[in-house]
């Protein structure tokens, strides 16, 4: 059944009590969104950038420029993996400033970085200087390039093009510390500012994408997460902007334009300092830039939480909404297999015997251990059973073993891009900006 | 505490820049001394901005005003404690954000952290290429090296140095912090570090215990 529309029919069959047939990935997370129980809960695929860069031993410079490259190596590393979703990712927040001419740092083995030392925006005057943006400059055709394929080779929900929202892609553009005194002290010069972002630098990219049929793009906004925002700030600019994008989008393109995700994400570092109400706050605000209800954590501190707050919060109005339950990255990268299967247990018994959860990763950081991940997978699948066990305790994972990277790439549709990629030489270096 | 030291805090406090440096240029112009004014004025101010900001009474926004008021008041003041300076050389710190890594915002806040607590901050900047910390380190001979990293694929670079320093044997001497958003203690024992600032204030507090002070 490979037909994305028909794996959706089938999860939202199967959710609701009518099962039959093998749920695949897409069909067991609309199951757990639409519905209630799949077979188990699903594990989400989760941004993954540079740590599927590093498992495929491409080089940074033919990852971050050439489409193929990035989808075969992202679709390859999520289903050896055993991901029940794709999540596509490059460096979304810098497309739209380098093609306007930010500067750049380029590097063989890691993603490119804005020279925040010398920022693109540094007064008012500057915004006449910049935009419209050009959708054939820098790496714009590669972002584009990017959705068709993700579309193409993965089709469903969550295909698509990827941007910087306006708020983080100012913060590109002008450096965190002065974008957020414009916003707390001159309104009026915040103002100008989103309206250059998003319309200046943002909409002649959706309006690309949409010249290259991509109905729906998504705009990552880590730079609204809380502690960087607070709820109230995220509340006065980032929603307005995100809705006023959105009804444009429709209106203008016939297009999903979704600004602002992850903003609010509950990003506290320091569990003494976790605060219920402003955890709930920010969950609030989150809900608003997502198209479907959810309760969602992404790149937080998780592993410290008290996930009965989640869950509280998923089931505060006597129907439970999806939880999203994402593993912290950096925790996955340093924990032993044993902690990742306890914390997974836990989570499972609190927030997964209704039914409506989802697992998933916030960010898989470069240098994760490959065992890590396979047994998040693993032990989600084995102790996320439904109906789950009463005593989850009983029920024993092991770390799975795996048949390395290279050796499982034989034979797969994504081994002669890859292994291509990899006779990649520093001398064939290209200077796109 | 005098009333206008008590504005200089409040003004710290509150983010404002420009009324902070005027008011200590005004308590300097009256003749109150340098140093009262510093540690009751301006250390006290940023150092109830971070009992605020553990409260969860501030947030990033809030300790990013402090800290540029911090930085104004520094201005008139910096001179004056140099002439007042009671002789005994400042424990020197030398930090840097590592090569490929162009986040600054947390460095920003250590050094002023730093600076309060008595260090001389020699600040290599972001983006810095392993030589440039080994030079610095052989040049300016300090008690601690600082190196951060605000991404998973950059802090790797950190070992190299930690590794350089000792092939250099450079290291012997020499205290190395590191810091930033993907590192861990963990991390910091991995790579062979003295000491991990999980935040501003506590690389500032681990920084005076590395030098015993």
């Amino acid at each position: 059944m490979a037909n994305p529309t028909f794996q959706m029919i089938h999860g939202m069959l199967y959710g609701n009590g009518i099962r039959f047939g093998q749920l695949s990935g897409l069909g067991r997370i609309i199951a757990a969104m639409s519905g209630r129980y799949p077979d188990h809960v699903p594990f989400q695929g989760p941004q993954m950038h540079d740590h599927a860069m590093t498992i495929a031993r491409v080089p940074a410079r033919k990852f971050y420029w050439e489409a193929d490259v990035l989808v075969d190596v992202h679709l390859a590393v999520a289903r050896w993996y055993g991901f029940d979703s794709n999540t596509i990712t490059f460096d979304v927040y810098n497309l739209e400033v380098e093609a306007l001419g930010a500067k750049m740092i380029y590097s063989d083995n890691a993603m490119p970085t804005v020279d925040v030392s010398d920022p693109l925006i540094k007064s008012p005057a500057d915004l006449e200087k910049y935009g419209p943006l050009d959708p054939s400059r820098g790496r714009i055709p590669y972002g584009i390039e990017v959705a068709k394929q993700f579309t193409e080779k993965a089709p469903g929900p969550f295909a698509g093009g990827l941007f910087c929202s306006p708020w983080s892609l100012l913060c590109q553009a002008m450096g965190y510390p002065p974008a957020v005194r414009a916003m707390k002290r001159d309104k009026g010069y915040m103002q100008a500012l989103f309206d250059w972002a998003e319309n200046q630098a943002i909409w002649p990219y959706m309006a690309a994408l949409r010249e290259q049929g991509i109905k729906n793009a998504m705009g990552a906004d880590a730079w609204a997460a809380f502690p960087n925002l607070t709820p109230d700030l995220v509340d006065e600019w980032i929603i307005p902007s995100s809705i006023r994008m959105r009804q444009r989008g429709k209106k203008e393109l016939g297009m999903t334009v979704s600004a602002g995700a992850v903003a609010g994400d509950y990003c506290e570092e320091d569990p003494a300092k976790f605060d219920k109400q402003i955890m709930f706050d920010c969950w609030d605000v989150v809900a608003k830039t997502f198209p479907l209800k959810l309760a969602a954590s992404a790149m937080g501190r998780t592993q410290d939480w008290d996930m009965n707050w989640l869950y509280e919060f998923a089931t505060r109005s006597g129907k439970k909404i999806p939880i999203m339950g994402a593993l912290n990255g950096r925790f996955v990268r340093d924990s032993s297999p044993e902690q990742i299967i306890d914390i997974i247990r836990e989570w499972i018994d609190i927030m997964g015997r209704d039914g409506r959860f989802l697992m998933m990763i916030g960010n898989i950081p470069a240098d994760s251990p490959p065992v890590n991940i396979h047994t998040a997978v693993e032990a989600t699948q084995i102790l996320g059973r439904y109906p789950i066990a009463d005593d989850l305790s009983s029920i024993e994972v092991q770390p799975p073993g795996f048949e390395p990277f290279d050796e499982w790439l034989e034979g797969q549709p994504e081994e002669e891009t890859i292994l291509k990629a990899r006779e990649w030489k520093s001398l064939d270096r290209k200077v796109f900006v | 505490m005098s009333e206008k030291i008590a504005e200089i805090l409040n003004a710290i406090v509150e983010g404002e820049e420009e009324d902070a440096a005027k008011l200590v240029q005004d308590a300097l112009n009256e003749g109150l001394p340098p140093l009262e004014i510093l540690n009751q004025g301006v250390v006290a101010g940023i150092s109830k901005t971070g009992e605020l900001w553990k409260e969860n009474k501030y947030f990033l926004p809030d300790v990013i005003f402090a800290a540029d008021a911090f930085k104004a008041a520094m201005v008139p003041l910096e001179p004056k404690l140099k002439e007042g300076g009671d002789g005994r050389p400042a424990s020197k710190y030398v930090i840097g954000v590592v090569e490929g890594d162009m986040h600054d915002l947390g460095k920003s806040l250590v050094i002023a952290l730093l600076q309060s607590a008595g260090f001389e901050v020699i600040d290599l900047g972001i983006d810095v290429h392993k030589d440039t910390f080994i030079d610095a380190v052989k040049d300016h001979k300090p008690a601690i090296l600082g190196l951060g990293a605000y991404m998973s694929t950059t802090m790797l670079e950190m070992k190299t140095i930690i590794d350089e320093l000792e092939k250099k044997g450079l290291r012997e001497d020499l205290k190395i912090m590191v810091g930033g958003v993907p590192t861990s203690q963990e991390f910091c024992e991995e790579v062979g570090a003295d000491a991990w600032g999980k935040d501003a204030m506590v690389t500032m507090e681990r920084a005076l215990e590395l030098v015993g002070g």
